[in-house]
Formats: C-alpha cells, structure tokens, sequence
C-alpha cells in the first residue's frame, strides 16, 4: 500500500488534471494499484481521501450524470480556477507588514500563520513591543463568509430561532459581535457570537446574492450605546455637571476630554458630558462610586439619588 | 520545532511549500525548514514522495524536485505552481490579525499594512473565498471584519518606552484599596486581551514583573533612566486564570441582562419567576468590582451569592449617597 500523502496528491493532480470529470471506477484504474480491488473497501478508501482533501480546502466538486448507460453515477473534478489562489498582487513591504501583524496577534488558531504561507510569505520572527490577543471563533469564518457573499443565516440564540441579513462583525471589549438585519424583529440588530446557542453547528447559511448592505453601515456605529462611550457624542440634549474628586480626575479627563471640563480646584474638577441617555450616564456615574457626584440639572440628580435609595433597600437582601 | 506528521497536515505543507520552491528554483533545505517550521529530515521526506506522484504517461516529471548535498532543486514546474485559495478560516484568522494589528499603536493606516488589508479585504469581499455578485462588494473596503481596540492615551507612551527601554515614574490607581501610589516602572510589554490594555513591566516597589492596567494609569513620566530593552518578553500565554478567581450568583431583570453580553460568565439560565429574568454566575475581581455592578443594576439585579455581597455594596451606597447629603 502506498504512503497516504502520496494517494492523495496523485489524486488531487488527477482531478485538477482532467477536462471531463471522473467515476470512482475510472479514478481506481488510472491510480492503478492505489486503491483497493473490493467495490467497499474502494469506496470507503476514496471518501476518506474525498473528505481530507476537502478539509483543507480543495474544492472538489461532483456531478451526478443524467441518462445513457451511466445514469445516476456520481462524477468527480476539481476546478483549477477555484482552487488557485487569486493573485494579490502584494508589495515585498505589504507582505512583511502582515507577516508582522500575524506575529503581533495571537488568536490561539495559527491559522494566519498558514494563510501568510500561501501568500508566499514565512514566519515572522520579529517580537514587537506591543501585541494584541484576539480570541478566534469556529462561527467567525462562516458569518465573515456570508457578509461577504451577503448570506443570510439562521441560528438559534438565547432559545429563539433568528434569522438575520449580516452586515459586519465587530470586535469590541473582547467579545465578537454580528449585527445585520434581523427579519423577525425587523430592524437592526446585534448578537455576541460567543452566545450563539448551538455554536458553529447551528449556524444554517442562506443563498448568496440575497440582500444588499446599507452603503453607509460601519459597524462601530451601529453598535448600541455604550456607557465607556460617553462624552464622545455629538447629540444635543440635556448635559448633566458632574463634580469628579481629585483621585479620578485625571482618568476621568483622559476619557472625556479636557474640552469638558468646566472648572477646576483642590476639590478636583467638574465635568458636563450627555445625560441624554439616561441608562447608560447612570450606569457610568455609578461606576465612578463616590468619587462622583452629579450637580445639576436638578432631575438628573434626583433620578440618581431614588436609583441608589431602591437599590440600598430592595434587592440586597 | 515540530512538523504536521498526518497525512492532511503534510499534503497540507506540500501544497503551499511547492509553489514557493517553484518560484526560487534552489534553495538550502535548512531555509524550507526553518521557513515552515519544521525540521529538516521532515522537508526532505516529504519532498521526496511528493518527487514520486504522478499520473501515467508523466510520472516523475510532474512534480520535478530533489534534495542533493542540503540543497533543494526545482526543475520545470507543471503541477501545484499556484498556492491554494485561503479557506474561510484563514482568510478570517488573516483579516482579523491584520485589522487587530492597525489598532495598535504606531500603524499607519496609509503604510504597507493598510495596503496590504486593502488588498486583501478586495480578494476576499470579492472571490476569495465566495462567489459574489459583483455589484454588492463596492461599498465594502471592510470585507465584514471590523476591530475596535480603544486604547487609554497613555498607551503610545508606553508602548514607546517597551521599545526603547525607558524607566517611568507613575501614578498608578489601585482600585482595591481605592488609592493612587506613585511607583517606577520599566516597560517590557504592551498588550490588550479582553478588552483591555496592560503594561508588563518591571516594578521597582516589588522588584518584580507586573502586569499593571493602563487605563489605572493617572501619569507617567520619563525618569531619564533607561534599561537594556528585553525583546524576548511577550504578551503572558494565559492572562486571565478565571478559575482562581472567585464567583457570585446573581439574578438579572430584562434591563440588566446588558450584564451577559459585556462581562464573561459561567453559566446563564432562565428564571421561572419571575418571567424573564436570568440566574447567572460570573466571575468577580474584586468585592469592589462587584459592589459597584450590583449599584450598577438597582432594582434590576439580586444577588443569591455570596451571602455578604448585599452588604458590601450598601455600605458603598451609603457613601455615595452621603455626597448627595442623604444618609
């Protein structure tokens, strides 16, 4: 019996080779000898060889033949055009640059490790300064995928079936998000994908070519507010004055800006920033605990003063 | 080092190993190694069956290669001249790399990375890894993949520093004891995980390597002192070890479940009562961290454990409140 790598890239050149596709029968006697003379153990042998090259991303693909004295028998080719990789047409400088991005990021996968391979380029050896850990998903592949062929997909998420148009994926705060269009709840929509209930397996991928994506979508828009955001937008509204004690203020200055700071002293400084929203501007000021107070408008205050009056009586037992 | 031994793995080298050595003709077996990660006596075997595969009437000249006195040699090639497509998997694990890697200090979105992205995000929007009509890819210069890296404004300096070696003074904010102390740091290593940015450096108070939060980073300032740069250190292999790390158990309301999506939990369940809230147990820093959430939450978060959490956190409330002048 043959090497197995040996079986398998005579195979590969065997179907990359040919113009009409192949029948199992006519695979076995051009690799003579390669593959075993008993019709089971034949056919269990190919699909094993079938499905490892498939794994690692052969296209190979079949076709089942109509009428004549060979109907109904399954066909096999590779086709040359989707199995090349498409020229990128990629500067020495450009190379290196993402070689050195690949050294700089840790997924945990190694795969863009394999995919500078085929690039052409190696293994970066440099150890930058300053790197970056980005966790690395088995759903990922398969949304980018459909973004990019504007698939929709279906997945079931906290015990409901969705069926959503995606339009991007974020990361953000160390968690992969989709957002798209989602048809039941019909409007704009985000999922953490870590959260999707049956993982990469539950994921069911649409008809290419099904939706358009707005021209004007960018993902770190969409996402929903954000209370680390605040003091960053631009909406008019109510602006609350906030009085930050001096062991915040300098963090508290680098977040918001120092355009916000409306006063300054030993007591530390005072802040005016959106209250508009008000969940999110709650949930920021109480991050701050009592190195924060809100001094006006009056209504802001007092929504903060009943917030902590419930929460000191009702829910910690 | 060690090489991919399985059949899928090696055919898997092959296929991108043998359009490269296509391209330079002749190469030392020492360089292929080194190259693909794996030893010499690997490349030499593999590339030696490979030598023997073909299909009638041109075994033998298919694939034209053979290794002679430590140097690999190509003849004309006629099989296997182009790599692979990337499978999805790659493409997304390049694509997030090269988007991650233009977050981080120091990219110039104008220099050859942003090229290089650009380029690829067009392949790979476009026929990389799917059949696409070719009008929906236009306004996507993303290919679905976008990074948000936010990083504090201390940051570039100290990432500076790791490179240049140069020892800082700062002010550093510890929230467990809610106080700022000012310490001398030599920067090694900057890096983000989880959302948020770290300095490893050595610390002249303990004498030892910490890894300190930048954001908790009130100042930082040239000492005027500067240490050999150490380029061997990088990022720690397993920054969070959740399992050492203590747990509580609290139920959320519908307008708190904002909790699950933005810290890592253990374990999320429904609630039979009430309707639609959620049983969840997380992990917790620090009692400080998860006082401040429960006050965070209000009357949308109870908390069933541990027993002593309820009162941690009304002691902060009563704190806060007395600045409100309510007590």
């Amino acid at each position: 019996m043959v090497d197995r790598v040996e079986r398998l890239t005579n195979l590969l050149a065997l179907l990359l080779e040919t113009v009409e596709p192949l029948s199992l029968t006519q695979i076995a006697g051009e690799l003579e000898g390669q593959y075993p003379e008993a019709d089971l153990a034949r056919r269990a042998a190919f699909e094993r060889d079938k499905a490892a090259l498939r794994e690692i991303g052969i296209p190979i693909e079949t076709e089942v033949v109509n009428g004549g004295p060979y109907a109904g028998q399954t066909r096999y080719r590779i086709d040359r055009r989707s199995y090349e990789l498409a020229d990128l047409d990629l500067a020495p400088d450009e190379m290196r640059a993402l070689q050195v991005a690949v050294a700089a990021v840790r997924t945990g996968s190694g795969l863009g490790q394999d995919a500078i391979w085929k690039l052409g380029g190696g293994i970066g050896d440099e150890r930058p300064a300053v790197s970056a850990v980005v966790p690395d998903r088995p759903e990922l592949p398969i949304i980018r995928s459909a973004v990019a062929a504007r698939s929709p997909i279906e997945f079931s998420y906290r015990g409901a079936r969705r069926r959503l148009d995606p339009w991007g994926l974020l990361l953000r705060g160390g968690f992969w998000y989709v957002i798209g269009h989602d048809h039941d709840r019909q409007g704009q929509r985000t999922f953490r994908v870590d959260r999707f209930d049956e993982g990469a397996n539950g994921i069911d991928v649409g008809p290419p070519g099904s939706y358009e994506r707005p021209p004007s979508f960018d993902p770190r828009a969409a996402f929903p507010a954000d209370p680390k955001q605040i003091g960053h937008t631009t909406d008019e509204g109510i602006e609350a004055h906030i009085r930050i004690s001096p062991i915040r203020a300098a963090a508290v200055e680098r977040e918001v800006g120092s355009e916000r700071v409306v006063a300054r002293d030993e007591d530390g400084i005072v802040v005016t920033v959106p209250a508009s929203n008000l969940p999110a501007f709650r949930s920021w000021v109480l991050g701050l605990l009592e190195h924060a107070v809100v001094l006006e408008p009056p209504e802001v205050r007092a929504h903060i003063v009943d917030w902590l009056t419930d929460a000191s009586v009702e829910p910690m037992r | 080092m060690s090489g991919p031994r399985n059949a899928q793995d090696r055919l898997r080298r092959l296929l991108v190993m043998l359009p490269w050595l296509m391209e330079v003709g002749q190469v030392p077996l020492a360089d292929v190694a080194r190259r693909y990660g794996m030893t010499e006596s690997q490349v030499q075997k593999d590339l030696e069956l490979v030598a023997m595969c073909g299909l009638p009437p041109f075994v033998d000249e298919m694939i034209d290669v053979f290794v002679d006195d430590g140097i690999v040699f190509v003849g004309i090639p006629r099989l296997f001249t182009r790599p692979l497509r990337l499978t999805a998997p790659e493409a997304f694990s390049l694509l997030a790399s090269g988007r991650a890697a233009m977050e981080l200090p120091g990219a110039d979105p104008g220099g050859p990375l942003g090229r290089g992205l650009d380029k690829l995000a067009a392949a790979l929007g476009e026929a990389g890894v799917a059949t696409l009509p070719a009008d929906t890819s236009r306004s996507d210069d993303t290919a679905g993949v976008v990074v948000d890296l936010a990083r504090p404004a201390l940051t570039d300096d100290l990432a500076e520093a790791a490179a240049s070696g140069d020892e800082l003074s700062i002010a550093y904010y510890s929230p467990a004891r809610d106080e700022v102390n000012d310490r001398t740091i030599v920067p090694r290593h900057v890096f983000v995980e989880s959302g948020n940015w770290y300095v490893l450096a050595d610390d002249g108070r303990s004498g030892e390597r910490r890894t300190f939060r930048i954001d908790r980073i009130e100042s930082a300032a040239p000492t005027g002192r500067a240490m050999a740069v150490d380029e061997t250190v990088a990022a720690p292999e397993r920054f969070f070890v959740d399992a050492d790390v203590p747990r509580a158990l609290i139920q959320l309301a519908p307008d708190a479940q904002w909790v699950i999506e933005e810290y890592p939990t253990d374990e999320v369940r429904p609630l039979e009562a009430p309707v639609g809230w959620l049983e969840v147990r997380l992990p917790v820093s620090s009692d400080r961290w998860l006082a401040k959430l429960l006050i965070r939450l209000g009357a949308s978060v109870r908390v069933v454990e541990p027993d002593d959490a309820g009162a941690a956190a009304r002691v902060l409330v009563e704190r806060v409140l007395a600045n409100y002048g309510q007590t």
